[in-house]
């Protein structure tokens, strides 16, 4: 700063001098860069993501699996029955 | 409508290249202001770097309220960033006792990089936020009511800062 500056016109140097200054080369392929590698989900959030979207037709599936499970448990019940009584007649 | 709404505007509706365009049209601005607040050209770019990812995700992500221009939003982000780099390098520097180097690439002009030396030197002593305040107010032309909008603080506290940041270096010259 020289004597008879005062700090208004000492900031508006320095604004003018520093006027110049420019981001590097490549700079904007750099953000670029960081932003796609950001956008790119990880591998957990793609598998969860995945996992997400299957859970409804997993959960009917599941479902069906029981029913179809009580079902057959049914119809084993009722054939043991039928051939123990089978057995007790003979 | 300028051409950054427009390209917001897009990002918006779902066409994520055109935040090149946003870069395109901000990246000088906000890398000197960057490296006004911060004191080089280096960090400045890594602040910067980091802001836009953040701008990104919240244009994208649907977090970006449009409740100020993109620029003030813009600037708004990059400021908090380089107030936060310039608190951590200090903090660093403390620490390791050691002087920063300030890693100078050949992008900056001659002119320029000593000019920024020298605002580094003679702002050092100001908090941070004071600052910023300062760049915002003497460098980069804004009023204090947008000032107060890219700092998220009322406009007394940034005429409070400015008040401080002035009595700060006029006491270190009448000291020196």
């Amino acid at each position: 700063m020289t004597d008879h500056e005062d700090i208004d016109q000492r900031l508006s140097r320095l604004s003018r001098a520093t006027e110049g200054l420019r981001a590097s080369a490549g700079f904007s392929s750099r953000v670029m860069l960081a932003i796609s590698a950001e956008a790119m989900p990880s591998f957990f959030q793609t598998t969860w993501l995945s996992a997400r979207r299957l859970l409804p037709a997993a959960a009917i599936a599941a479902a069906l699996a029981v029913g179809w499970a009580v079902q057959v448990d049914g119809t084993v019940d009722d054939e043991l029955a039928n051939s123990y009584a089978a057995l007790e007649l003979e | 409508m300028d051409t950054l709404e427009t390209a917001v505007d897009r990002v918006l509706s779902g066409d994520h290249s055109a935040f090149q365009q946003i870069v395109d049209a901000t990246s000088q601005r906000l890398v000197r202001l960057g490296a006004r607040i911060v004191g080089n050209q280096a960090d400045a770019e890594d602040v910067v770097q980091e802001a836009y990812v953040k701008a990104y995700k919240a244009l994208t992500s649907g977090d970006f309220e449009r409740r100020s221009s993109t620029n003030t939003w813009l600037y708004r982000i990059v400021v908090n960033g380089a107030i936060d780099a310039r608190r951590s390098r200090t903090r660093r520097a403390e620490a390791s006792d050691e002087q920063f180097d300030p890693g100078w690439d050949g992008a900056a002009l001659a002119e320029a990089r000593v000019a920024l030396s020298e605002l580094d030197e003679w702002l050092e002593s100001l908090p941070t936020d004071q600052r910023a305040a300062l760049v915002l107010q003497s460098m980069e032309g804004l009023n204090n009511t947008e000032i107060a909008q890219v700092m998220g603080v009322s406009e007394g506290a940034v005429e409070q800062r400015l008040v401080r940041a002035r009595a700060t270096l006029r006491h270190r010259r009448e000291q020196s």
